[in-house]
């Protein structure tokens, strides 16, 4: 494990998580408008990449073609994907989720997973299940030299107009009229609309930016990898919803801080030569841990009684959580007379357990030869982070408004 | 919805005074008769074969409405229980380790770990609202399939287990499909019986409390945590079952019968059936799988037949690629289905009477109606005090 090895990594963990940045940001903001999942946003930017290669191919561009006409081509081709999937985000709005705004929970996240199926298969219909390739890349695939590591230029690219593309967004969301909307149809729908804010218009635009930035994702990656397939979107979209979860959903920041750590996550886990289900026990054991040295104690604090509520006591009990371990040890030798105390210390002991369980799976598979080539594994981290966020802090990183929604 | 239009009112009201016993007779005799009328040479053995993809499509499709129609938690991941089923049957009775249990212990083995695989997906997830838990359950369907792909050294990884063991029964070999269909159709009609009763039992009525209001529900005295999980497990058991005899009809399974896809065609079939309606599930899928063979055969046998070939060349190029392929327009066709059905007919073509008020609870007219039995409910107390 050298200092090139884990560079290079991290750039490649960077650039994924920039374009899982992009797409994540779409479900998160429909998810701060709407509570609902907007589970076809996978085929969307699917659709935004092969709208993009579609009109390069159209437009007749290959290797041969001079560079100045190259770069208006490629603008052509974007700006084209842009206009049609925005309007794809807008239609499929309008069709499918518009009609069952108010209905129960269940149901618009059935009609958006019919979308999905039905974008996947119009795909498959319109461009043929295999493969679609990029004719031609508009920057010359070189690598540049960083610290002695060689990376390619596109990786440089990819994150530097991400976060031109989010720079955009903040201030569209921040300091614009429509932004405002925005933020307050997230907030409170009905007070907003007595407010004299069009709702419905706040969210069509919410899908049109959505839908645009996942055609720059799709584009891009599209651009970084030479092709696109069907099935593209799927992957990429489950796991731009694991990072906003992860981020904390309808959190803006949070999709972002997200989507590079589940980028991040995902290409050292390749790198560490770690399978899936020991990456399910490891971060497992790492949740678990966070949970309970930070947020657990937090909360105990403030439910002390107030007649206990002596800073020595006070402090006793967090270190219950912060230190499973010896108060474990200590119930088991000697239950304590304070009761508070000794229900924590039980606490503690289970919580012990619990990591020491985690800790075990995760080196017996870590052990297992059937679970250590990693890149066939690589799709289940993702996963596994998912259902552990969702299972350790539904509410995300940085989102805390949405807990008592979950 | 139901006196929207004054043509079919008589229709309906003549199809809703026929008992129910004499809709499940019809159901069964045909269901019963697919495999006489194969023997007697009237149809194809290529139909007994949709009969029992048919078959283990409804009992997939009545054990996702356990969790779906009754207690209202979606599940994207239902395959992987079906998976796990198919697994079981298929380490344990195949070459491939060397094992070769008897049928009726694989099929409780199935069931059984398919249960073990449920109580461990439900523990930890089930206090996640609707659409987590729906998030989730993809994400552990997809899990389960990747840890069926890679674990080479038991599941043969993407390879597949091949040559199950035909299942002897009472020493019976059954290795004919009409014998499968009717080994297949009596775990249907089985299971059919168990769900209905269950359904109509205290867990059912609490199932369905909790799907309506689950505040209310658990103030009624209704242990919420641990009746989802009776209906996660029981739902995973049905699917376990489905998949052990699904392994043994197959012989040859590998991780892509267990896709997304599948899953979510199971959850269209509820969807169409109308959640939470045992025959209406029945129907759903039977008419997502059997349907398509079913136009495929029409263009490509028997309409050429009936019509002669020129008459069939003279039809649009595009209407005849539509029929001849219809199995890649399958999928598409199944979104679009979703879609609609939700939009236009969210309680299904064969409704559950609960769901069909729940959802309709703003229409004035479905009020209009409650007010009315209500009124003639009180009615008929007066009378009977005076």
């Amino acid at each position: 494990m050298t200092f090139e090895h884990i560079f290079r990594l991290t750039m490649s963990g960077l650039t994924v998580g920039m374009v899982y940045a992009l797409i994540a940001l779409g479900y998160t903001m429909v998810y701060g408008v709407l509570e609902f999942i907007n589970f076809a946003h996978g085929e969307v930017f699917t659709i935004g990449g092969y709208i993009a290669i579609t009109t390069l191919v159209w437009l007749g561009v290959d290797d041969g073609t001079p560079i100045g006409t190259k770069v208006g081509y490629f603008i052509i081709a974007l700006s084209v994907s842009i206009v049609l999937t925005a309007l794809l985000g807008w239609l499929i709005e309008r069709i499918a989720y518009r009609p069952l705004r108010g209905a129960s929970r269940i149901i618009p996240l059935l009609s958006a997973i019919g979308v999905s199926i039905f974008l996947q298969n119009a795909i498959i219909l319109v461009w043929g299940p295999e493969a679609i390739v990029v004719p031609t890349s508009i920057i010359p695939d070189q690598f540049v030299t960083v610290f002695g590591v060689q990376i390619r230029l596109l990786a440089f690219v990819i994150i530097g107009s991400s976060v031109v593309l989010m720079a955009i967004l903040t201030y569209i969301i921040k300091s614009t009229r429509i932004g405002k909307a925005m933020r307050a149809t997230s907030q409170d729908m009905e007070a907003a609309e007595m407010m004299g804010i069009e709702t419905n218009k706040t969210i069509a635009f919410t899908f049109i930016v959505g839908s645009s930035l996942a055609a720059i994702g799709g584009f891009l990656v599209a651009m970084y990898y030479g092709s696109l397939k069907f099935d593209t979107g799927f992957l990429y979209g489950l796991k731009a919803f694991t990072a906003a979860v992860l981020g904390g959903i309808g959190n803006i920041p949070g999709a972002v801080v997200g989507s590079l750590l589940l980028g991040l996550v995902e290409n050292y886990g390749v790198g560490l030569k770690l399978g899936g289900l020991a990456w399910f026990f490891v971060v497992g054991l790492m949740l678990g841990l966070y949970v309970q040295m930070i947020r657990v104690p937090a909360r105990r604090k403030k439910h002390i009684r107030d007649e206990v509520r002596t800073p020595e006591y006070e402090a006793q009990v967090v270190n219950v959580y912060r230190f499973p371990i010896p108060y474990a040890l200590q119930t088991a030798l000697a239950p304590r007379t304070d009761a508070l105390l000794s229900v924590s210390a039980r606490h503690a002991l289970r919580l012990f357990a619990g990591n020491v369980f985690l800790a075990s799976m995760a080196v017996l598979f870590f052990l297992n030869r059937d679970f250590q080539f990693a890149t066939m594994w690589q799709h289940a981290i993702s996963f596994a982070v998912l259902v552990l966020v969702l299972m350790f802090r539904p509410a995300g990183i940085l989102g805390e408004h949405i807990e008592e929604k979950v | 919805m139901a006196d929207k239009t004054g043509i079919m009112t008589p229709v309906r009201q003549f199809f809703s005074r026929v008992p129910r016993w004499v809709y499940v007779l019809v159901a069964l005799g045909m269901a019963v008769s697919v495999p006489l009328f194969e023997q007697a040479g009237v149809i194809e053995t290529l139909w007994l074969r949709v009969g029992i993809r048919s078959l283990v499509y409804v009992m997939l499709a009545m054990g996702l409405n356990v969790v779906m129609g009754e207690t209202g938690l979606l599940n994207l991941g239902y395959v992987a229980f079906f998976a796990v089923g198919s697994y079981t049957t298929a380490i344990l009775s195949s070459p491939r380790l060397g094992h070769h249990y008897d049928f009726w212990v694989l099929i409780v083995l199935s069931t059984v770990f398919a249960m073990a695989a449920g109580l461990l997906v439900g523990l930890p997830t089930l206090r996640l609202r609707g659409d987590y838990l729906a998030i989730v359950t993809l994400a552990f369907g997809e899990i389960t399939r990747i840890t069926f792909n890679n674990w080479e050294s038991v599941t043969n990884g993407p390879g597949g287990i091949p040559q199950i063991f035909r299942p002897q029964i009472f020493g019976m070999n059954i290795d004919k499909p009409s014998e499968f269909y009717y080994l297949v159709l009596i775990f249907v009609v089985i299971v059919a019986i168990l769900l209905t009763n269950l359904k109509a039992s205290r867990i059912g009525r609490a199932w369905n409390a909790l799907r309506e209001d689950e505040i209310a529900a658990e103030h009624a005295g209704i242990h919420g945590t641990s009746l989802k999980l009776l209906s996660v497990v029981i739902s995973a058991g049905v699917a376990g079952l489905a998949g052990c005899l699904f392994a043994y009809y197959q012989q040859f399974i590998n991780p892509t019968y267990f896709e997304f896809l599948q899953s979510v065609l199971v959850v269209c079939m509820v969807v169409l059936g109308g959640m939470g309606s045992i025959p209406g599930v029945m129907l759903g899928a039977v008419l997502l799988d059997g349907l398509p063979e079913v136009i495929r055969q029409a263009f490509s046998k028997w309409l050429p037949e009936a019509l002669g070939a020129e008459t069939m060349n003279r039809l649009p190029q595009a209407v005849q690629t539509f029929f001849l392929e219809f199995d890649r327009y399958r999928m598409l066709i199944v979104g679009i289905v979703i879609v609609v059905m939700v939009i236009f007919r969210p309680e299904g073509l064969l409704p559950d009477k609960l769901w069909r008020r729940e959802v309709h609870e703003e229409d004035p007219r479905e009020m209009e109606k409650t007010r009315q039995k209500l009124f003639d409910f009180d009615e008929g107390h007066r009378d009977l005090e005076a």
